[in-house]
């Protein structure tokens, strides 16, 4: 039981949510401004792209700290950024 | 609900530090952010009786603009109308400064029209006394800029980041007890159950305003890296903004169409909408633009207090409007709710007292969460505190309650400033740092406990003074002080009235404590127990 246990890991998750979840913000922000309603041209849709960047950094940031290890955390967000942004520039 | 003991465990240090870092500055940020939901209450009331110019009964706001165009140079390059405010002139500009941002020492002249058809003008230096706790509000008074921002903008962006996750944790670690806990105020019990107890109700019950406000105050201290961000990763080549550059034509306001004519094309997207102002801006230069405010008392406002549409007034064009019904609207309209979230303007005047209410809640939460960090570092056994708590202590009272202190003090300084200064607004900062210096310093030196005591009937003093003023004004008309007569202003001097009766009530509560509370406690006196 003694290693589910999570560890605060302060500096190494805090890191990760700060600035993995600012750039998967910043790629799933780019998803929906390309993919999303309106597609990139739609006038005026980067005002709403950069106010949705900070909600989806935010809960990253604070939800991080579930992660088991610091570790963890840079590992998943990684990845996660990884494929975000394969999307984004794959298909856009 | 069950939460596992390490995840509460984690989250509870994140809810506490987070908290300690931010919790200052967000104090000042929330109640001066209550103050500035009455922004224009503020400037009715520090705005002197002979500010204001008569007006004809049957103002023609044409004629207005052809003759003062006719006879100042300033005004050629933009004006502003006012449509039925009360004190407001019909038509003003600014012979030095902008009205961007916060304007220490413009100077403004008003135009009017007499009854016969005869311009009057007088040029006035206007009071941004309610401007000034706007900037409290944004800065938490940090001076200094970064880039063109401000220094405490960006620091209250940082605050209001550690502010999301302290919701978030607190949140968490509290949904074991959520249920149980929510509403029982356990009075009979300790004190320091009783603050826990507010302190998580108020945090539970106004969590969505919270949240709201956290978010967006991120939003407006980083938008410009955000932007950047999205300019490199997201959009590339793609314009961000697709408006056409304007024409490189160079207009004349003697081109200009008749107010009539640019409100008749504001109401073709508003028709149910009312012109409260009509701002005419960079009228020769090729960006030239009108900008309305339009009102509804059945809608939803998205700026502060009325909608926004912009029209290019030679040629006719609606630039752009936070209003706009098309679809292609719908993100500008989506925007537009995001900031009337913050600024509380879709709710009317009740929406404004609703918001006033919930930005002091705010700082009720910052505050008893400090003093509940405090509570649970105390040494129990032992009058002797530990410097940690000491300097706690006297930072939270020194800094919440003086900064309040200083601005109640240059709300009772504020008139008589303008009747002896020239420069009346740099006058209001002086009062401001140097009554917010001397509660900090003096907290340090007296401590906690005792300047809790003076700064809180100082305070009952200050806001007790406020309606005297008004009073000492109507029976000596000759000192020049202005007594408050609007409903509106009267308002704001009862508002003070009854923060003078709270003050006053907290006050005596610690001085209680102070005399004869627990003995083993920064809020005991240290002297007599010795």
């Amino acid at each position: 039981m003694q290693n589910n246990k999570i560890q605060p890991d302060w500096w190494s998750k805090s890191l990760a949510g700060s600035i993995l979840g600012l750039t998967l913000a910043f790629a799933l922000s780019g998803c929906f401004a390309w993919f999303g309603p309106g597609g990139i041209t739609a006038d005026s849709k980067v005002q709403f792209n950069m106010w949705i960047i900070s909600p989806i950094w935010m809960l990253v940031l604070s939800f991080c700290f579930l992660f088991r290890s610091g570790k963890q955390a840079w590992l998943v967000l990684g990845c996660a950024n990884l494929i975000f942004y394969s999307i984004l520039y794959l298909f856009r | 609900m069950k939460v596992r003991s390490d995840i509460l465990r984690v989250y509870q240090s994140v809810h506490i530090w987070t908290g300690i870092i931010s919790g200052m500055v967000l104090f000042i940020g929330f109640y001066a952010g209550s103050l500035t939901m009455f922004k224009e209450t503020i400037n009715q009331w520090i705005t002197p009786p002979s500010h204001n110019l008569p007006v004809a009964s049957a103002l023609d706001y044409n004629q207005l603009i052809a003759k003062a165009t006719e006879q100042h140079d300033k005004a050629r390059q933009g004006f502003t109308l006012y449509f039925e405010q009360v004190q407001k002139p019909p038509m003003q500009w600014y012979e030095q400064g902008t009205d961007r941002g916060l304007n220490l020492d413009g100077i403004v002249q008003q135009a009017s029209l007499t009854d016969h058809n005869e311009l009057i003008t007088q040029q006035v230096k206007p009071s941004a006394l309610a401007d000034l706790v706007d900037e409290l509000h944004r800065t938490a008074g940090i001076p200094g800029t970064l880039g063109h921002e401000g220094l405490g903008e960006y620091i209250l962006g940082i605050a209001s980041v550690l502010y999301f996750l302290a919701l978030v944790s607190g949140v968490i670690f509290l949904l074991p007890t959520l249920v149980k806990s929510l509403f029982s105020f356990r009075q009979n019990k300790t004190a320091s159950r009783f603050w826990l107890d507010s302190h998580n109700a108020v945090g539970i019950l106004s969590l969505p305003f919270h949240i709201v406000i956290s978010l967006t105050v991120i939003v407006f201290a980083f938008h410009d890296q955000f932007y950047h961000g999205l300019e490199e990763i997201v959009y590339g080549e793609q314009p961000m903004f697709s408006r056409p550059a304007p024409a490189k034509i160079e207009y004349s306001y003697t081109n200009l169409p008749q107010v009539e004519d640019i409100q008749a094309i504001a109401k073709t997207i508003a028709p149910d909408y009312q012109f409260s102002e009509m701002a005419y801006l960079n009228l020769n230069t090729p960006r030239a633009t009108v900008r309305l405010g339009a009102y509804n008392p059945n809608e939803l406002m998205r700026g502060p207090v009325t909608d926004y549409i912009f029209i290019q007034p030679y040629t006719g064009t609606i630039l752009s409007s936070t209003l706009n019904p098309a679809d292609e609207g719908i993100w500008v309209r989506l925007v537009a709710s995001f900031f009337a979230l913050h600024f509380g303007s879709y709710g009317g005047e009740l929406g404004r007292w609703v918001y006033f209410f919930l930005g002091i809640m705010g700082a009720f939460l910052f505050y008893s969460g400090n003093l509940l960090w405090l509570e649970k570092r105390r040494n129990k056994k032992t009058q002797q505190q530990t410097k940690n708590v000491r300097w706690l202590a006297n930072a939270t009272v020194g800094i919440c309650l003086g900064s309040m202190l200083a601005v109640a003090v240059t709300f009772v300084s504020a008139k008589w400033i303008s009747l002896f200064a020239s420069q009346i607004n740099f006058a209001y900062m002086w009062v401001y740092y140097l009554v917010f210096f001397a509660a900090v310093i003096g907290a340090f030196i007296y401590g906690a406990a005792k300047s809790a005591v003076w700064i809180l009937n100082l305070l009952a003093l200050a806001c007790l003074a406020l309606p005297i003023i008004s009073l000492l004004g109507i029976i000596f008309p000759q000192s020049g002080i202005w007594p408050s007569i609007h409903l509106t202003t009267i308002g704001l001097e009862l508002v003070a009235l009854s923060l003078a009766g709270l003050f006053a009530f907290l006050a005596r509560k610690t001085k209680q404590r102070y005399q004869s509370g627990e003995q083993n406690s920064i809020w005991f006196n240290t002297q007599a127990a010795g």
